[in-house]
């Protein structure tokens, strides 16, 4: 390393000496391409066998079939789609409606702040599975009904950490040399200021992407997320519920999913934040 | 600190205000007003539209939105938000009954989550740097990226159905009534055994997680530099000077922690069939129970606010720096 390394290289340096978050990471990696590669890696995950029904793993079937004879590892290969698709849409609209208003609260301060201050305070107030499942009530649940209400919900980290830092730089030299050579505020914002916000940002998305597969699943476990007859990792464990006096692995190979998907999330941002933390280590 | 108790009241009626445009913009966000939504999902599309126009009438339909708003708000302060369309009993009275039920599980939850989650904080923050505490951190974020309602399956497949130990779910036997008085007590204990366990295992990780941070953040301040080279001992330090000053921030987390306990009610209450709020908010939803739906989410929401105002007053007590108005 020479001293005129780039942030990103010094970080994807210090990352790379947590051998737990580069397995992490490694794994969400995994994920994405089982996700993108769902149709071509397991067989349809809608075909219905009531000769099989609740078959626990065997030769056939590794994770067994559920109470329709559908194989279970079909339709968790194919959930992952729907896990990481809400997972990483989600926090994108979360990420550009709070990234927005985080600028806006930061550089215009006054009057902005003080009001995107305000609704992020009723926004926080919200126990945010009650507003959830209430917007989820009004409007009919779909993949899009659910990407939008997270996304419109779960913005306020990421607001406030934009508008923390967009206080911290909006001063500094190199912002007042823009506006000193006539840069319109637009340039100021998208130019200059927002690509130091980047890396508290990629942090929380992380954090984001977690929580949002771990809600989806939630929701559809609930019965209130993607509609059946769409696979997703919640709704085979809703099924588990049904049944669990006797089927097991309906319930152990789709949780240890979301499990090892959400901890794999949360453990890359943890350790991005390490090591873009100058005072760690 | 008269004037930031004052300040930060006016901030929560603001919020409140807030919360009510908020929850008023939802409800119509939907297309169509509510009595087309409510006829439509009723099928009820022979009614005459001289009806439909004098019951629009009469729940202020016709007027502009910011009347209507009006109308609404009035009601929403006196927590009146109308009949269930499910049993026609005011929304108020069936959320009322449920509450007790609620709150007695999430207080234990809540309780043994920071009669347990604090102690193993600051433990992991006294051995920093050392493999516990590198251990237990990634064990917090186990922990913490757990999803509860497998959690919950997995402890009825373990003390329920594996080993007939535990009732799979409800919140009494079928012959409770018959009991004597310690019988029903006991059944009832065993009956909150792993709702309780579901509730708290998550809030745990979060109360270790806090303290240790807060803990952390406190022995690197000057003042704690100070007492150890004025030569206190190692333990007067901790526990004197550290400790004393790391319970401020956690005030804070008190009051952040009811919105997650709410939510966390709504799975859990649904898995155990623990007749709460969060299984009558469930049950609303999937009947399009709409009064009860609003009213409980604006009550939910009130409730939150509530609790940060408390933590704000609480801590403007505790912290001298607050109190004595440095740092209003």
């Amino acid at each position: 390393m020479t001293p005129g390394d780039s942030l990103w290289r010094l970080t994807w340096h210090r990352f790379r000496r947590s051998k737990l978050a580069t397995f992490a990471l490694v794994y969400v990696a995994l994920a994405t391409l089982i996700a993108l590669f769902a149709p071509f890696l397991a067989s349809s995950p809608n075909t219905i066998d009531l000769g099989s029904r609740l078959l626990p793993p065997g030769e056939g079937h590794y994770f067994g079939t559920d109470d329709l004879g559908r194989d279970v590892l079909a339709r968790m290969i194919h959930g992952a789609r729907v896990s990481l698709t809400v997972g990483f849409f989600a926090t994108f609209i979360a990420v550009l409606v709070g990234s927005f208003l985080g600028a806006m609260a930061g550089y215009y301060g006054g009057a902005a702040d003080w009001l995107v201050s305000r609704v992020i305070e009723v926004v926080l107030c919200f126990p945010f599975l009650f507003l959830l499942l209430g917007i989820v009530a009004l409007f009919r649940p779909s993949m899009l009904t659910i990407m939008i209400a997270l996304g419109l919900t779960s913005w306020t980290n990421e607001a406030r950490y934009v508008r923390g830092e967009f206080l911290r730089i909006r001063d500094v030299e190199f912002a007042l040399a823009a506006r000193a050579s006539g840069a319109r505020d637009a340039r100021i914002i998208f130019r200059h200021l927002l690509p130091n916000a980047l890396a508290p940002m990629l942090v929380s998305a992380s954090f984001g992407v977690a929580s949002a597969i771990l809600t989806e699943s939630a929701l559809s476990f609930l019965g209130l997320g993607v509609p059946l007859p769409t696979a997703s990792w919640g709704s085979i464990l809703s099924t588990a519920h049904e049944h669990i006096e006797y089927a097991w692995w309906l319930v152990l190979f789709p949780g240890l999913a979301i499990f090892t998907t959400v901890a794999a999330f949360n453990i890359v941002g943890e350790r991005v934040r390490e090591a873009l933390d100058p005072h760690s280590e | 600190m008269t004037t930031y108790i004052v300040r930060r009241l006016l901030y929560a009626v603001l919020t409140f205000f807030g919360i009510t445009v908020a929850t008023f913009i939802l409800i119509h966000s939907v297309p169509g007003d509510p009595i087309s939504f409510f006829i439509g999902r009723a099928g009820l599309n022979t009614i005459p539209v001289a009806v439909l126009d004098s019951i629009r009438e009469e729940f202020h339909l016709n007027d502009p939105l910011p009347v209507q708003y009006l109308h609404w708000f009035r009601a929403a302060v006196t927590l009146d938000f109308g009949d269930s369309i499910v049993d026609r009993r005011p929304v108020r009275d069936r959320v009322l009954e449920k509450l007790p039920n609620t709150f007695i599980l999430n207080f234990i939850a809540f309780t043994l989550a920071a009669l347990f989650g604090i102690p193993i904080g600051i433990w992991s923050a006294a051995r920093s740097g050392r493999f516990a505490e590198r251990a237990s951190a990634v064990g917090f974020f186990l922990l913490y990226s757990l999803p509860s309602f497998w959690v919950a399956l997995l402890l009825m497949q373990l003390f329920s159905v594996r080993h007939d130990l535990l009732p799979l779910f409800g919140m009494s036997s079928d012959d409770y009534l018959e009991l004597s008085a310690p019988a029903r007590l006991a059944d009832r204990l065993k009956h909150m055994v792993l709702p309780v366990i579901t509730m708290a295992y998550a809030q745990l990780a979060i109360f270790a997680r806090f303290s240790k941070s807060a803990l952390t953040e406190v022995i690197r301040q000057d003042f704690i530099t100070a007492a150890r080279a004025k030569g206190a001992a190692p333990v007067a330090v901790y526990w004197h000077h550290a400790f004393r000053n790391a319970l401020i921030p956690l005030i804070t987390l008190f009051g952040l922690t009811v919105p997650y306990l709410l939510s966390g009610s709504v799975i859990v209450e649904q898995i155990f069939q623990w007749d709460g709020v969060g299984l009558l908010y469930i049950d609303s939803v999937l009947t399009r129970d709409y009064p009860t739906v609003m009213g409980l989410t604006v009550i939910t929401a009130v409730a939150t606010l509530l609790a940060s105002l408390v933590a704000d007053i609480l801590y403007a007590f505790a912290d001298p720096r607050v109190r004595l108005g440095e740092k209003a």
